[in-house]
């Protein structure tokens, strides 16, 4: 209206903040741009280098890809500024899977903060490198938050607990395990502020594993109330779970009720066991929608998509909850401790805590306890309009289910004129289903208000809310029912104005409400219809004029008058006819034949006429809805009679009876009864997205099966009780498998369950002490030999293992490490040769013959069409370049035809501008030689397949040193195949020949940072030795045997040189321990070597646990060659 | 979990984007949401939670900047709101006030504080009093300075002590001269009058708002003389539940400085200090408008700070309105705004004119509503009274000083 007053006001206070704008950022924000960039970064000034960052970040903010930036960036990672660093991090965090190559060069120097003396510079260093998503160095952030995880500062401990989801973010299946692990000594942690950031990664890494709560869950109760806000949201969740799993749903609760309706049942026949009970909740159950509790529930335990599908086709009880798996709220103590620590939670603070735990109440919380919720969720609404929302979604549902709970407190619902449109929608809705007898009258004085209201949209809603609150109450039908009529006859909804959109809104809505409250007993509303009928002449609307003059239809015998009226009002109608819209003139249609099925007499001739004027000019109207409906009508019997005259004959047609029926379908009299559907049957967990959007989001769970967690998974050693856990879901209901799609992915060969043994790996290392004596049972294939002091080296292995995080403390802490313990990783330390223990080379000359390239499956011939396509690694080595990998793959014709053209090509070639930004990146990291190299060298092209022939060809293929599966086509017949090749880390190396001199001394140049080891167990080598038991071969043999099935699955699944076999000389018959083979191998792109050496402990015809270490410069590739390794060697064989 | 923070301007524009995970939420989501809020309106922005074809948005507005948060999977959506509100309040502290160009001035700051207070999607670290001891909040001191020297880190060394200690809402052992303790009862009435001057329904919203400023760590007890009138409660994370479950007292140890200590909620009561009665009558095209406001209940204080604010309907065309007290504006969207100050004693305050509706309109059928404004210091119009303050570990000197101040909430008068 007076527009120049708003702008002056904006104007003056844009002047003013002008002011305020010196000594901030703004001028960084505003043009963030206008001096380069580059040179600052490179400055020496920290403040200049912080000037550079800022104008990064407001490009960041203002949506510019500064990626080109990043190797500038990251060489600030080292700076000493706490500002640049937090900067630097900052950009870092939103490029870093952009640019891998180059985050790569930053991992050093989070590794020398993880080790500072300030818990900040810890924490932020753990955030950062976590939050940079690398598969490569995930073994690396892995074993760092597993240090922070005992770091003695609680907010590192806090920062460790949020980097477990990234880490698990990654989906590598094979630390599954120790991160579960670390998740479970982080809920076990005395700091409240821990336990909640362990309750969220509990959450996201790993929510089925309930054991790991069911170990403290006395402690997690305890504790919560002291647990920070945002963890005890989730922590609550957590601990509903964990409460139904482990005892099942509560007897006196809500959540009984579908067990009271399945029982009254059987009460029925006589063989219920607790019928007081049943009485009980029935009586109860007075009070609330007993029906609809059940649908609830239900929804609960098994999630609404499930529920709904299953019950359309008739199968509900496929579903059984049985006595069994409820328990008693009262003397349950686990249920009685919950209910307990989170009652005071009703008094947080923060919103989302009070509904989290208002939602555990809901579910478990007797029901005479349940009303401990309501005071609180209605606090709630005095919130902001978000979570007033928010909070009503919510309490919609538990009013429905309960309205006597809310019931005394429906003034609360009473609405603002400042709220907006969903709230106001909401209360009233809620309004509808908590009124009672006492409360009805002042909700209607509120209705009466809200019907002036300004916003039309509201006061349509009201209006129909009155329908709602009658068909719930129908004593007040009369009351409001005139109240109704009366706003029908008001001048603002009858009048015709062009902007009455909305006014016709309130019109229709007054009407379907009168409908609805007729519906409920005609007889007594039969002076409603009539002045219904009367005022047909000032309702203008046509959506309301329709369902009028449907009402005469409907009601047309009934009472005295109608019937009287009918003549006049059909008359009026017809007269009226061509001036009507489509939607009314196609009720008059109807409404005229309805009251020419029941009419009789004298009316019948007049009717008759009537109806045929009408269908003759319907017939000729403009609408084709109207023209076809005039001509079904014209079809049916009753009308029939109409146009054929009063020929009795028509009766006797055979297709008649079927005729009447259809009439009686289309114009049925009776109206079925339909349950208003004006609510979703979709119910979530309250307090859930899910709950809000009405559809299951991604990631939703609904409560666990009852009961599903038996006493004994817990004391089960917790990593197989994870996997039954997890095969216990996916068995039992169907989302189970669903939950976790990465499980198909993520090939075959890397099962997480091999990884077992790791953790635990690492206290068996420590025994491995040579007590045996004697037996100089030599052999001729053993040469006795002085190697070194083998057994100091082993116990350097197996004291480097993950756990000790040895090859992740920074030099300095590896320094203060070594002087504990002097000189026990260096072997070459003149001290360390006095204690020598001889030992004895077995050479296995002929392994190498009995290699067999494992050979993985590329397309099977379902698939393909009937060409089958195998590939396994091969040994050869590229002759074009050395960052390619050598693939033999076979193809093979199955079925019966001729099958031609067949060409692999690389997917990714097609967008060549991606490739060629790809191999760019490379070249400019350091780490890879400049070469360009294509990622898949073209094959050539097999002309035709004749039907059983078999054809080689061998594939050079560049993986990038990517883990991930590349991702190729394969054209035959014209057709393409979308195919994927997974990379065997085994085979991006060649072998590196060498004596076992030069082994030892390469070994001992690649200390510290550079070795990494892990322990595993073998069992290959007892199915080859039972073998030879049958054959009564000699005692002697079991080592030859070992070693020989060792080397062979070593060279068979990685491209290594066998190095040296060592055997203790003192060694015990049957004991393996000492054992020792050495491999050697170099990177192929980089030539780097790489040293591999593996030692044997434990009994000959025992599963033996085997200690890998791996010595390599370039630690992220030898990480994972060593878990590559570690996984196929758990892996048995298969013969 | 949250995947992505954004901060529009009231214009639609992306002022700040903030990836918290490696599912990284284009912004393009931003263009998509804005398209929704143009082509549906209020409607849409008033909707907390939406469903995207890729996302799910959850948004919060305060002064014209939309807190917008993104996420793919289940989770509270109470939780994400909260936090979005927490975020709007820390930022509106620390940058005194909320609007499109403080944010742009200070991003760097709202880049920090971002980052602390949310890792990988789930709240770090949310405590105002720790936040302001790892980011200085920006201050006159700290721009001039920085204008001066260039220098302008604003980034803490050292972890606050409070991250550490099981009570992390108290900085770690501050030391004071004077030990003082301020309690303020702040109470918001909230009333609806309906069309026939009756009295639907009188609540009021109270806080405890406390500021400390006590050496050590002082252990806290207030009691009420009256509790039983309270209808319910909240509690700030520092209150013991226990005690006030049994004996209905306030165990404390305080954060330092200023804090809401509690909130309350007391229902049902009798009657408003203020009356207003509207009149309107309409008629052939024209509607007379007559509303008096006067002092129904005398609190004992001077009721200042008066103002009356109704929507004029839509179907009004222009509106002449006079009062005998009092300034009367209407604003650009239609809204009357009537300032009182303070109640004249000679005089009631009356505001009188009559509006002109739209040409075919001969009566008004819609009305508007009410919405009164006003401030009493001294009185905590609830009746709530503090009993006692103690200190366990008394000190040598102990300060206390109570307060009391009833505004209006939702104040509305139906016509």
């Amino acid at each position: 209206m007076f527009p120049q007053f708003g702008a002056t006001a904006e104007t003056l206070s844009k002047a003013s903040t002008m002011v305020f704008r010196i000594g901030t950022d703004a001028h960084l924000y505003d043009d963030p741009d206008d001096v380069s960039i580059a040179p600052l970064l490179d400055s020496k000034f920290d403040s200049e280098k912080c000037e550079a960052l800022k104008r990064l970040l407001a490009l960041i903010a203002q949506g510019f890809d500064v990626s080109n930036y990043f190797p500038q960036v990251v060489k600030n990672v080292a700076s000493q500024s706490l500002e640049v660093k937090k900067l630097v991090y900052l950009y870092l965090l939103h490029y870093a899977e952009k640019r891998p190559n180059e985050a790569l060069l930053s991992i050093n120097c989070f590794q020398k903060d993880l080790g500072d003396p300030n818990p900040l510079v810890r924490a932020w260093a753990l955030r950062t490198m976590a939050g940079i998503r690398l598969h490569v160095i995930a073994p690396l952030v892995l074993v760092a938050v597993g240090k922070c995880a005992r770091d003695p500062s609680v907010y590192v401990r806090k920062c460790a607990a949020s980097a477990l989801p990234k880490v698990h973010d990654l989906r590598l299946e094979e630390h599954t395990l120790a991160i579960e692990e670390i998740v479970g000594m982080l809920l076990n942690d005395r700091s409240p502020a821990v336990v909640g950031a362990a309750a969220a990664a509990f959450a996201s890494v790993c929510p089925y594993n309930l054991s790991l709560v069911g170990r403290n869950y006395r402690k997690l109760c305890e504790i919560l109330p002291d647990v920070e806000e945002w963890g005890q949201i989730v922590l609550i969740g957590i601990l509903l779970r964990y409460v139904i799993a482990r005892h099942g749903l509560v007897k006196e609760s809500i959540m009984f009720s579908l067990q009271c309706t399945e029982s009254s049942h059987s009460a029925k026949d006589g063989s219920d066991v607790d019928f007081g009970l049943v009485k009980e909740s029935t009586d109860l159950s007075g009070t609330c929608d007993s029906e609809f509790l059940n649908t609830i529930s239900r929804c609960y335990m098994e999630g609404p998509d499930e529920y709904l599908s299953r019950s359309s086709y008739a199968n509900r009880e496929s579903f059984e909850l049985n006595g069994a798996q409820f328990t008693s709220g009262k003397s349950n103590d686990d249920v009685k401790i919950l209910l307990y620590s989170t009652s005071p939670l009703l008094w947080s603070n923060n919103n989302a805590v009070v509904l989290a735990a208002a939602g555990v109440h809901w579910v478990m919380a007797p029901k005479e306890d349940v009303k401990r919720i309501i005071k609180p969720l209605l606090y709630l609404l005095r919130s902001s309009n978000a979570s007033k929302y928010v909070v009503l979604r919510n309490i919609q549902v538990f009013a429905k289910a309960m309205p006597s709970l809310f019931a005394p407190y429906f003034e609360d619902f009473f609405i603002f004129s400042s709220e907006s449109y969903q709230i106001k929608a909401l209360k009233l809705e809620i309004l509808s289903y908590i009124a009672t007898d006492s409360s009805i009258s002042s909700i209607f004085k509120e209705f009466q208000d809200y019907i002036r209201d300004p916003d039309r949209r509201f006061a349509a809603d009201t209006v129909a809310a009155i329908g709602l609150c009658v068909q719930r109450l129908p004593k007040m039908a009369h009351i409001c029912v005139d109240g109704l009529l009366s706003l029908t006859r008001q001048e603002f909804v009858t009048k015709d104005f062009g902007f009455e959109d909305q006014e016709a809104g309130i019109l229709t809505q007054v009407i379907m409400s009168i409908k609805s409250i007729i519906k409920q007993d005609p007889p007594s509303h039969e002076k409603v219809i009539i002045q219904l009928v009367r005022s047909l002449d000032s309702v203008k609307v046509p959506a309301a004029r329709a369902m009028i003059i449907w009402m005469v239809g409907e009601y047309s015998s009934l009472g005295e008058i109608i019937p009287r009226m009918l003549t006049t009002v059909l008359k009026y109608l017809a007269w009226g006819f061509p001036s009507e819209a489509p939607e009314t003139k196609l009720q008059i249609l109807n409404t005229v034949c309805k009251v020419l099925e029941g009419a009789t007499g004298d009316d019948l001739w007049t009717f008759k006429k009537i109806f045929s004027y009408l269908i003759e000019l319907a017939e000729c109207d403009l609408n084709y809805d109207l023209r076809d409906r005039a001509r079904l009508l014209k079809k049916l019997p009753s009308c029939n009679l109409v146009s054929l005259g009063l020929e009795e004959g028509t009766n006797d047609i055979p297709g008649n009876d079927l005729l009447h029926i259809v009439a009686e379908c289309i114009l049925g009299r009776q109206t079925r009864k339909v349950k208003p559907k004006s609510f979703s049957y979709r119910y979530y967990l309250p307090g859930s997205l899910s709950q809000i959007v009405l559809h299951a989001a991604p990631g939703y769970e609904p409560l666990p099966k009852p009961c599903s967690l038996l006493l004994d998974d817990l004391n089960v050693a917790e990593g197989t009780s994870e996997m039954k856990r997890a095969a216990d879901y996916s068995g039992t209901d169907d989302y189970g498998s669903s939950s976790d799609p990465s499980d198909e992915e993520s090939a075959s060969d890397y099962d997480s369950q091999r990884s077992v043994t790791e953790s635990s790996g690492s206290d068996r290392g420590d025994d491995s002490e040579f007590t045996s004596e004697g037996n100089d049972n030599a052999d001729p294939l053993i040469q006795i030999s002085d190697i070194g002091n083998a057994s100091e080296n082993q116990n350097g292995v197996s004291q480097s293992s993950p756990a000790n995080l040895g090859e992740l403390m920074s030099n300095r802490a590896l320094e203060s490490w070594l002087d504990e313990q002097p000189g026990s990783l260096n072997p070459c330390l003149p001290k360390q040769s006095q204690v020598q223990i001889s030992s004895a080379k077995i050479s296995v000359g002929d392994v190498g013959k009995q290699v067999k390239q494992k050979s993985y499956s590329l397309l099977d011939p379902a698939s393909g069409n009937g060409l089958k396509v195998d590939y396994s690694f091969s040994s050869e080595i590229s002759s074009i370049s050395r960052l390619l990998v050598c693939i033999e793959v076979f193809f093979k014709n199955c079925s019966s035809e001729i099958i031609s053209e067949i060409t692999l090509v690389d997917e990714e070639s097609n967008r060549a501008f991606d490739s060629a930004d790809k191999t760019a990146v490379v070249n400019e990291s350091p780490l890879t030689s400049s070469d360009d190299v294509p990622t898949l060298v073209p094959m050539e092209s097999i002309v035709s397949l004749e039907p059983g022939q078999t054809t080689r060809r061998i594939l050079q293929v560049r993986f990038h040193h990517h883990l991930l599966p590349l991702k190729l086509a394969l054209y035959c017949d014209g057709k393409k195949l979308p195919i994927k090749l997974r990379p065997d880390i085994g085979y991006f190396v060649k072998p590196l020949p060498m004596d076992v001199e030069v082994f030892i001394d390469k070994e001992s140049h690649l200390p510290g940072m550079f070795e990494y080891a892990r322990s595993c167990t073998f069992t290959d080598h007892i199915v080859e030795l039972n073998k030879e038991n049958g054959d009564s071969l000699l005692v002697k043999d079991k080592f030859l045997a070992i070693c020989e099935s060792l080397a062979l699955k070593m060279l068979s699944n990685a491209n290594l040189c066998l190095v040296s076999v060592d055997m203790p000389i003192a060694a015990n018959l049957d004991d393996a321990s000492g054992l020792r083979l050495r491999f050697s191998s170099e990177i192929l792109s980089s030539s780097i070597p790489c040293l591999i050496t593996i030692g044997v402990e434990g009994k000959c015809t025992d599963p033996l646990n085997l200690s890998i270490k791996v010595n390599c410069e370039e630690t992220v590739f030898g990480l994972n060659l060593l878990n590559r390794i570690a996984n196929f060697l758990v892996e048995p064989t298969l013969s | 979990m949250l995947q992505c923070i954004f901060l529009l301007s009231d214009s639609g524009e992306v002022m700040l984007e903030k990836q918290l995970t490696g599912h990284r939420v284009d912004r393009s989501i931003c263009d998509w949401f804005w398209d929704h809020v143009i082509s549906q309106g209020d409607s849409f922005k008033s909707q907390p939670v939406i469903a995207s074809p890729t996302h799910y948005l959850f948004q919060v507005v305060r002064e014209g900047i939309t807190f917008l948060a993104c996420t793919q999977v289940e989770m509270p959506p109470l939780m994400g709101i909260e936090f979005l509100c927490r975020v709007s309040d820390v930022l509106s502290d620390y940058l005194g006030g909320l609007n499109e160009d403080v944010i742009k001035d200070n991003f760097v700051i709202v880049y920090e504080l971002l980052d602390e207070m949310i890792d990988n999607g789930f709240p770090l670290t949310t405590e105002a009093n720790i936040l302001r001891e790892m980011i200085a909040p920006p201050n006159i001191v700290s721009k001039v300075l920085s204008v001066v020297t260039g220098n302008s880190s604003n980034v803490s060394d050292t972890l606050p002590g409070a991250t550490g200690s099981c009570i992390p809402w108290r900085a770690a052992e501050p030391k004071y001269a004077n030990n003082e303790v301020y309690v303020d009862l702040v109470e918001e009435m909230d009333a609806v009058i309906n069309r026939d001057g009756a009295l639907v329904k009188c609540e009021v919203y109270g806080e405890v708002q406390v500021n400390s400023h006590l050496s050590g760590l002082p252990d806290l007890t207030l009691s009420f003389a009256n509790p039983s009138i309270l209808d319910d409660v909240r509690f700030h994370p520092c209150v013991r539940f226990r005690p006030w479950e049994s004996h209905q007292v306030l165990s404390f140890v305080p954060p330092d400085g200023e804090f809401k200590l509690m909130s309350y909620r007391i229902k049902k009561l009798k009657s408003t200090p203020l009356y207003v009665k509207p009149q309107l009558t309409s008629d052939a095209g024209k509607c007379r408008v007559n509303v008096l406001v006067g002092i129904r209940n005398d609190p004992g204080k001077t009721i200042d700070s008066i103002t009356l604010e109704f929507q004029l309907p839509p179907c009004i065309l222009s509106a002449d309105l006079n009062s005998n007290h009092g300034t009367v504006n209407i604003l650009g969207n239609k809204i009357c705004s009537w300032t009182i100050g303070r109640i004249p004693k000679d005089k009631t305050p009356s505001l009188s004119g009559t509006l002109l509706l739209e040409t075919e309109l001969e009566r008004l059928h819609v009305f508007p509503t009410f919405r009164v404004g006003f401030r009493i210091m001294g009185v905590a119009l609830s009746g709530l009274q503090i009993d006692k303050l103690d200190l366990k570990t008394a000190p040598s000197r102990l300060y206390k000083g109570f307060r009391a101040l009833t505004r209006a909430g939702e104040f509305e008068v139906r016509s």
